[in-house]
């Protein structure tokens, strides 16, 4: 489950296409491939941001990688590209490109995007380096991991309390016969003493 | 002789039969013209008779979803039988819709007769109880022989798959684009038929045919993202309503949580009326064994203390055993001695 690149593009609608902003994590690739295969996860990524109409998201299949486009729109006319292989899950993605946005538009004014190479957005890095483990990163996973987790511990503590269950009646038992024979010791006893009184 | 005219014993059985099949249609009219004096009992004939036709429609759908089940587990890649598959569950929909037309019409017939007037005599509560419970019977049944329809749908969808991948492993990405196109009829052919039979379930009330549709649709939309158009629309529903069912399931399992906390809460509830029980019968063991061991006090108390008075009354006893030795001679005096002795051991011994 990797991500391989990620990339914010200007893509206004009529036409050509910018990369803003990208982060590419090649780690797996060997030396040589990584300079053509970072060529190709841009192009891909052009290629698709453009053919996305504004507001709606799609996912394209290209050999082993997934690439998730989210075409903003609005003003700023931003979208999102995440190349993952077709493992990672597909809702994270969207969600990851819908912060990854937003946090693009809030922090780089609009007026720097005719500059690209100026533009610098390290959290995009952080973004892509974050969500490598989906589990981890998106929030609703992380929750619905730690549930899980939660449950599996109830379920080991209902179990100690059913074993606890056992010994208490265990417990009950014994303490009900050393109640009965305590009693007939007492008596016992006290039928000595009214018994001989002489001898 | 190489040819033999049988034709009057062709005759023959032909004629008992049409006697024999003729002969519960005439007995059924017998009853109905008996019974219609009675009035509403013949309504009732009419409805056992119409329930028994849905029921043995519905063993018969049965049977062919237990054929179809079989033909849709079979995992081979090439021997698919696609176009059999395909006409047998066109076959059980549309049995599938008949029973279920059968059975509005049945339940609109109890309908209208209930709204007769009959329901006044106990009788008649009876026999709408009755006919009640027998429509309620055959909806159930329906019921889950479409559930079962729905189960080997699935199944047939989830093998479809895993023989498309199995054919991508060999024929690598060329064909899965070829391979999307044939599968997608499928895949959009059966939410579309399925969705036309559930749709005249939820008059019955007991189906729960929105599930089925929304399931059926997820699995058409996750067909690949070749046709752009549709699979555009699809894709922004399903990534919002992928969050939502992420979220759902969060939510169950919250649920789920507290469920688990008020069962361990009860379980806790419970053992503490046994641990009330162990802690009182500990308090008595240890009253009980307090007390046994002050009367053994007292017991080695009055027995140590005792020996004094034991001395005195040997004492007095070896007086009284020498006193006899002595007085031998005197008789009387020793019978008055006996007697004395005899009265002093008796008052010691009690």
């Amino acid at each position: 489950m990797k991500v391989y690149s990620l990339s914010v593009i200007l893509a206004p609608p009529n036409g050509t296409s910018t990369v803003l902003s990208a982060a590419s994590d090649l780690s797996s690739f060997s030396f040589y491939q990584k300079g053509s295969v970072g060529e190709f996860m841009s192009f891909f990524s052009k290629t698709v941001a453009e053919r996305t109409p504004q507001t709606q998201r799609q996912s394209v299949q290209e050999n082993n990688y997934t690439a998730h486009v989210y075409n903003r729109g609005g003003a700023e006319q931003l979208v999102g590209v995440i190349i993952t292989d077709q493992e990672y899950p597909v809702r994270p993605a969207f969600s990851l490109l819908t912060k990854v946005l937003d946090d693009f538009a809030s922090k780089v004014s609009q007026s720097s995007y005719s500059n690209p190479s100026a533009i610098s957005f390290p959290e995009i890095n952080t973004y892509i380096q974050k969500y490598q483990d989906p589990r981890q990163a998106d929030a609703i996973m992380k929750v619905q991991q730690e549930l899980d987790e939660t449950k599996i511990v109830l379920h080991k503590t209902i179990e100690s309390v059913l074993q606890r269950g056992e010994k208490l009646d265990n417990l009950v038992e014994r303490s009900n016969a050393l109640s009965m024979q305590s009693k007939a010791f007492y008596k016992t006893a006290k039928k000595q003493n009214s018994c001989c009184v002489i001898m | 002789m190489p040819v033999q005219d049988r034709t009057n014993e062709f005759r023959a059985c032909v004629e008992s039969i049409r006697t024999r099949s003729s002969l519960p249609a005439r007995g059924s009219d017998a009853k109905q013209r008996l019974l219609q004096s009675h009035g509403k009992s013949g309504g009732k004939s009419d409805f056992s008779r119409m329930a028994a036709g849905i029921g043995k429609d519905i063993s018969s759908t049965n049977l062919k979803l237990g054929k179809l089940a079989q033909l849709a587990k079979r995992k081979t890649l090439f021997d698919d039988r696609p176009v059999e598959i395909s006409e047998l569950t066109f076959i059980i929909k549309q049995d599938i819709a008949n029973i279920n037309k059968q059975i509005a019409g049945l339940q609109s017939y109890v309908k209208q007769r209930n709204a007769q007037g009959n329901s006044n005599s106990p009788e008649g509560k009876q026999i709408d109880e009755h006919n009640h419970n027998v429509v309620m019977l055959l909806q159930s049944k329906l019921a889950n022989t479409s559930m079962g329809f729905k189960d080997v749908l699935e199944i047939r969808t989830q093998n479809m798959k895993e023989s498309k991948d199995r054919t991508e492993q060999f024929m690598f990405s060329t064909a899965s684009a070829a391979n999307q196109a044939p599968s997608n009829p499928m895949g959009d052919g059966s939410p579309r038929l399925n969705s036309k039979g559930k749709g005249r379930a939820p008059q019955n009330g007991d189906i729960l045919a929105l599930n089925l549709d929304s399931a059926e649709e997820g699995t058409a939309s996750e067909n690949g993202g070749a046709f752009q158009q549709m699979q555009l629309v699809e894709q922004q529903d399903s990534y919002i309503q992928s969050r939502s069912t992420a979220i759902e399931s969060i939510e169950s399992t919250i649920a789920e949580l507290g469920q688990i906390f008020t069962q361990l809460a009860t379980m806790v509830a419970e053992q503490r009326e046994t641990v009330q029980r162990i802690d009182a019968d500990t308090i008595d063991i240890a009253s009980n064994v307090s007390g046994a061991q002050r009367e053994l006090l007292k017991y080695y108390a009055s027995i140590s203390s005792n020996r004094w008075l034991m001395l005195k009354v040997f004492g007095v006893l070896i007086v009284f055993v020498s006193d006899p030795f002595r007085s031998l001679c005197r008789v009387r005096e020793a019978d008055i001695t006996n007697a004395r002795l005899q009265f002093l051991i008796f008052i010691l011994v009690s």
